[in-house]
């Protein structure tokens, strides 16, 4: 069966969307599998944004920020890679794959390299296949 | 509880045919339509045009619309545009949501269907939002007519001066001793051959008998805190030797950037000799030379052969991909320069392209044709190279050229070679850009708001940037950036209040349970304690908008104005319906 993977791409307003919008500036091709939105900061992406994302059927979750030290509010994305851990922790528990949720760093000269991330994290995520969440969800359902 | 769906209108923006040539426009409109809550959903050519921007006026009458989504380019390219087309019509502008078609789908996937799909899953994302937002109300805010000035190269001292002369108080801080810059390190200027002395000295003279002008010397910006219209600089200026320096802080109302370039250094050319060869020099060396009125070599003596080589660290792989713009006529200068000091003088140019834009540069460019200069042209990605002369020939250097017109290999005599060295990002143009909170390019240049259309704005609102800290560029260029960058402030000072945007978060004071978690992650301190009510809050002008602190909240008690966990829901639902 063929599949085409689902991301939810959560973006930081002044680097990565700005990186994304280079990519485009730039006539960058790549795979049109991860949909934008737009925070301000990684910093206001609450673990539950993820948790929602794959709960609604995202199977993959790619959250980029500014580069370390560059952050527009000068240390958001330093909370955002301590909460990090924190949630891959969480969904490990939850039996889903390391590479369905990504945190990467994209500034707004980096349209190349949003591009390569979003065209290798859609290959990583279309080998895994389809995220099992909603599917353990209705059996979960179905049981009760 | 069943929500009323309020009555939403969807424009999707063909643009041209930037987005229309890979996403279908109509189909994208079309499942729109079916979505809840809106009423009226078209494709139509530019919605930015004037009646693309009517059409959303005349339907929020007509069709009594509450919010409305535009999907177009990207909210950074034009969301005040269409916000400001929903205030005239009566609607609060943060009913409106945009939808990256363009920069986000049509400019990166070739693929017409599943372009396709993503802008429709995108405005269906914009949709469920949209029907979420709250109206919000910007809030008013002083704006302090002062303004902080970094860097005293021709691109500040223009803009402080023009400050001045509109009776408005201008605070030049600049590095070094004196002002001037580079361009202070530059005999004559093309293509009028006028004295960049001249240019420099009128300059210094005015804006230091400037009563609206504080020049502050041996100095350098330490810390800039606040918001557009109420900033907060800390400089700090040295002492003389011997002597501590000491702190200056001062109340601006916006900043100009005109920290400027540094040159190539062109010892990481290493065919080229510089740095071992001793009558291999820079630019700015031969400027030197010129500016003493003496055109030697080492040894002292005049040169009979003199070499002038384009593009040294500019246009290449290796090292700078770009164009520095200014190095192409100025060496046509230093052929005109040589020839005049010289007349015996044998002249070569090496170059990769010539470039001669700019006013009157071509006619510049062709005049030097009388010159009797030997032009040779080099492979962009080749190097001349350039080595001692063996005893018994009459020259000190020799030049090996591939020369690309005849296709052979040439090799010129040369006792002086002129390396015309490029622009380069100042090496803590990071720790500017940090300090004053702005992006920079992929080669180190600072990032305007918009490359056309907004070229001395920044995206942090208050901070503008002018001349080459942004990318290189000649003289003419470089003052009418430092006058808009003036024209653009003087212009929010004439109004004396600025608008703060509305987006801030805030404390639900019945839901803290005063744990004070937020207090310590807010980096601009603007989340205060209330001992009294054990109750935290925000002090919204001071609030970045970041949301650190929301997503932070074990109560979920801070809540992001537009950046609602609803709001956010809602998206998710819709990219993933």
């Amino acid at each position: 069966m063929s599949y085409e993977p689902r991301i939810v791409g959560f973006l930081c307003n002044w680097c990565s969307y700005a990186g994304a919008d280079l990519a485009g500036t730039s006539r960058i091709h790549y795979a049109s599998n991860v949909r934008i939105i737009r925070v301000m900061c990684t910093a206001r992406v609450d673990p539950t944004f993820v948790l929602k994302a794959l709960h609604d059927g995202a199977d993959g979750v790619l959250i980029c920020g500014c580069h370390p030290g560059d952050c527009h509010y000068s240390e958001g994305n330093y909370k955002a890679m301590r909460r990090y851990p924190l949630l891959k922790k969480l969904l490990a528990d939850y039996g889903i794959e390391d590479e369905r949720v990504r945190l990467e760093w994209v500034s707004a000269s980096e349209g190349k390299r949003f591009a390569d991330i979003v065209d290798d994290m859609t290959e990583r995520v279309r080998a895994l296949g389809p995220s099992h969440v909603q599917a353990d969800l209705a059996s979960d359902m179905a049981e009760r | 509880m069943e929500m009323a769906e309020p009555r939403i209108g969807v424009y999707v923006c063909n643009c041209g045919t930037n987005i229309a040539k890979v996403v279908d426009c109509d189909a994208v409109a079309e499942s729109a339509a079916q979505l809840p809550g809106v009423v009226v959903a078209r494709s139509y050519k530019y919605m930015c045009s004037n009646p693309g921007q009517e059409m959303i006026v005349q339907d929020i009458e007509e069709h009594s619309l509450e919010r409305v989504i535009v999907a177009a380019c990207s909210p950074r390219m034009h969301e005040r545009t269409f916000r400001r087309a929903l205030e005239s019509a009566g609607l609060n502008p943060y009913f409106l949501e945009m939808a990256n078609i363009r920069e986000h789908v049509s400019w990166v996937h070739d693929d017409g269907e599943e372009a396709t799909q993503k802008a429709k899953a995108l405005v269906h994302a914009g949709v469920s939002r949209v029907a979420r937002n709250e109206p919000l109300e910007r809030m008013s805010v002083d704006m302090c007519p002062n303004t902080l000035v970094i860097g005293g190269g021709i691109a500040g001292m223009t803009a402080a001066l023009e400050f001045a002369d509109a009776g408005k108080k201008a605070y030049l801080v600049e590095r070094l001793d004196h002002l001037g810059g580079n361009l202070a390190r530059v005999d004559l200027t093309a293509p009028y051959l006028d004295s960049a002395r001249d240019i420099i000295t009128d300059r210094v003279r005015r804006v230091t008998e400037s009563e609206n002008v504080e020049v502050l010397l041996d100095a350098e910006v330490r810390s800039l805190e606040g918001f557009v219209g109420n900033f907060k600089a800390t400089v700090h200026q040295n002492g003389r030797p011997g002597e501590s320096g000491s702190d200056v802080a001062l109340d601006v109302g916006s900043v100009v950037v005109c920290t400027g370039y540094k040159e190539f250094d062109a010892s990481r050319i290493t065919h080229y000799g510089y740095g071992k060869l001793p009558n291999v020099i820079t630019s700015f060396e031969f400027e030197r030379m010129l500016r003493e009125g003496r055109v030697e070599t080492k040894e002292g003596k005049p040169p009979q052969y003199v070499a002038i080589v384009h593009c040294v660290g500019s246009r290449s792989e290796e090292f700078h991909s770009y164009c520095s713009r200014v190095c192409c006529m100025t060496a046509i200068k230093y052929a005109r320069e040589v020839k005049s000091a010289l007349p015996g003088c044998y002249v070569s140019d090496v170059y990769v392209d010539m470039h001669a834009f700019g006013k009157g540069m071509e006619d510049f460019y062709e005049r030097s044709s009388e010159l009797k200069t030997l032009f040779l042209m080099y492979e962009r990605g080749g190097h001349p190279v350039i080595r001692k002369a063996d005893p018994g020939d009459d020259c000190g250097m020799l030049i090996q050229v591939d020369e690309q017109l005849s296709g052979e290999v040439i090799e010129i005599p040369a006792d002086l070679v002129i390396l015309m060295v490029g622009m380069e990002a100042r090496e803590d143009s990071g720790d500017v850009a940090r300090l004053v909170n702005i992006s920079r390019d992929k080669d180190g240049w600072f990032i305007e708001s918009h490359p056309k259309l907004d070229p001395v704005a920044t995206t942090t609102e208050g901070i503008f940037i002018a001349g080459t800290c942004a990318a290189p560029k000649d003289i003419p260029d470089t003052v009418a950036q430092a006058r808009a960058a003036a024209a653009r402030i003087l212009g929010k000072i004439s109004v004396g209040k600025i608008e703060i945007d509305a987006v801030y978060a805030e404390v639900d004071e019945d839901h803290c349970s005063g744990c004070r978690i937020c207090n310590e992650l807010c980096p601009y301190v603007a989340i205060e304690y209330d001992p009294e009510t054990k109750r935290s809050h925000v002090i919204s002008a001071l609030c970045k908008a970041c949301g650190a602190c929301v997503a932070a909240c074990p109560s979920g008690a801070i809540k992001a104005r537009h950046f609602t966990d609803e709001q956010i829901f809602a998206q998710i639902e819709g990219v993933l319906a």
